[in-house]
């Protein structure tokens, strides 16, 4: 397999990204702010209900699990809907057709260099930020590795969805809306604005049954683990595994049925 | 006709926005798609406030309909916002690609023009939500309907309303001194969802911060405890009209400070 193409579109998107070191300190600062806010909304909110314990989860593991779910968002989140878009309604697509690559992967690893730069330039100070505040109360231990593998189908799930949605463009040549759209039912039900573990019941078990809890709240209910069992984290980095197939096959083929539809004005 | 009265600049308003229109009108499946975006984007919101009150009864001696309160007045507050001041969205990109040039040579007022060029229409989809939520949460509030109610209730919204707009012509102007102020423009826009809360829950200094530093207590805290709380509003609530005023005399003037200095790309 040539490698190289892959880690050459990885590298420039590294120097692209180190290009905008101030928009870095921005969105580590945003992390912060809503860490705060996050802070005393829910000590205030724990504060009311009298309990140390809300349906399983105490203050510090809400705290961590919105915070990071906000900075997994930030970190994994690549525009990939603009993106797509933009490059319909300006005819760059044409271009991008072109290239000796398939479309959906010149995407994703031309966005790969800015991951790792955002892994390490917001989420690793904002992890670090958490941990601190809430005084260890991040388990450290084998949970980490399942967390870090539960991240990467994350990456895979998210990027499949974003690109299904951005496929919509094709036809609609709307992309705010569409956006909008998807931001909202993944935020939502994906458990980054509320922990999963509030909603009720038959809301839950809706939301266990899409893909979208797969993206924070799988990684997230592992990170929170402090003994993880193989007979718990396996069913979840098994679902993880299935909707990562189920999202890469279906955006494939919805991109391969769309992609005869495309009108281009100009270029 | 004098060329710097109201008159003109309403006249000319008016026929901008006609233009405008026209040319949303050609995209019509976008403006339909965008509309029922924010619509969901609102409901979302709604939803995370019923899910949240579900769980705790009230958070930090705040019910759940004064907080409803708070949500739709913060809303309301953020219609012109989106409505009439979006283009600062597009001055990045506009400053970037040295299209911005076209608009300094206007022989009328560069910051008037500029923003009149887009009336974003969906903003009055999430005017009519917050709307029946303030409407909802005030009938079960129990609060008298008098003509003085309603004219500080018009008052005060126009005040968070100036504050959310000096705040967003702020971030936009950035754009003017640094690349990639998209992410000064997303943080800006978070703000406005920090608003939902009670200023209260925050400890002595960032209820500070929050207050003078990053006036978000000022989008719908503040001025809506005239209406929630009549008989004990702080002194901060009453000159905050003024705040309003002056952030804004502020913003405009930093928003034209960088303009007048903007050379253009020498495309």
């Amino acid at each position: 397999m040539n490698l190289k193409k892959y880690i050459t579109l990885t590298r420039a998107g590294i120097i692209e990204s180190l290009q905008f070191r101030l928009s870095t300190i921005i969105m580590v600062l945003g992390n912060m702010l809503y860490l705060i806010v996050a802070y005393y909304l829910w000590k205030a909110i724990y504060a009311a209900a009298g309990t140390d314990i809300v349906n399983g989860m105490t203050f510090s593991d809400t705290l961590i699990y919105l915070v990071l779910a906000t900075a997994l968002y930030n970190f994994m989140e690549m525009y990939a809907v603009w993106e797509i878009g933009r490059a319909i309604q300006s005819g760059k697509i044409v271009l991008d057709l072109l290239k000796p690559m398939e479309y959906r992967s010149y995407l994703f690893w031309s966005y790969s260099g800015s991951f790792v730069m955002n892994f390490i330039a917001t989420f690793l100070p904002t992890f670090i930020a958490v941990c601190i505040v809430t005084k260890g109360a991040v388990p450290f231990g084998i949970n980490l590795l399942f967390f870090a593998v539960s991240v990467i189908f994350s990456v895979i799930i998210n990027y499949s969805i974003d690109f299904m949605v951005g496929t919509i463009c094709l036809f609609t040549e709307s992309i705010w809306g569409i956006n909008i759209m998807k931001q909202m039912v993944v935020t939502l039900l994906s458990g980054a604005t509320i922990p999963l573990a509030f909603f009720p019941e038959a809301l839950r078990k809706a939301a266990y049954c899409l893909p979208f809890q797969s993206i924070y709240h799988a990684p997230l209910s592992i990170l929170l683990q402090r003994n993880p069992q193989p007979a718990d984290v396996l069913p979840v980095l098994g679902l993880q595994l299935f909707w990562c197939v189920v999202t890469v096959v279906l955006s494939k083929l919805f991109w391969k049925v769309s992609i005869r539809q495309i009108t281009v004005n100009g270029g | 006709m004098k060329h710097n009265s109201l008159r003109f600049y309403l006249r000319i308003y008016r026929k901008i926005l006609a233009q405008d229109l026209k040319s949303k009108m050609s995209y019509r499946a976008d403006f339909i798609i965008s509309t029922i975006g924010m619509i969901c984007t609102n409901i979302a919101g709604f939803v995370g406030f019923w899910i949240l009150f579900r769980n705790f009864p009230s958070i930090s001696g705040w019910n759940y309909y004064q907080m409803l309160f708070l949500y739709g007045f913060s809303l309301i507050s953020l219609t012109p916002v989106q409505c009439l001041f979006d283009n600062n969205w597009s001055l990045r990109m506009n400053v970037y690609s040295g299209d911005f040039i076209k608009y300094c040579f206007r022989p009328i007022n560069l910051f008037f023009y500029y923003q009149s060029e887009v009336f974003d229409v969906k903003g009055l989809g999430q005017l009519a939500f917050g709307i029946g939520t303030l409407v909802y949460a005030w009938v079960h509030l129990g609060i008298a309907v008098t003509p003085l109610v309603i004219l500080k209730t018009v008052i005060f919204l126009m005040t968070a309303s100036l504050i959310m707009i000096a705040l967003q012509n702020a971030a936009a102007a950035t754009c003017f001194w640094i690349q990639n102020s998209f992410y000064v423009m997303d943080l800006v826009f978070k703000f406005k969802s920090y608003a939902n809360y009670p200023i209260t829950i925050f400890g002595r200094f960032f209820r500070f911060l929050f207050t003078f530093v990053m006036p978000i207590a000022f989008i719908a805290y503040y001025p809506s405890l005239v209406i929630l709380q009549p008989d004990n509003v702080p002194v901060l609530t009453w000159i905050s009209p003024l705040v309003g005023c002056l952030f804004f005399w502020l913003s405009y003037k930093y928003w034209m400070y960088g303009a007048m200095k903007y050379s253009g790309t020498g495309s």
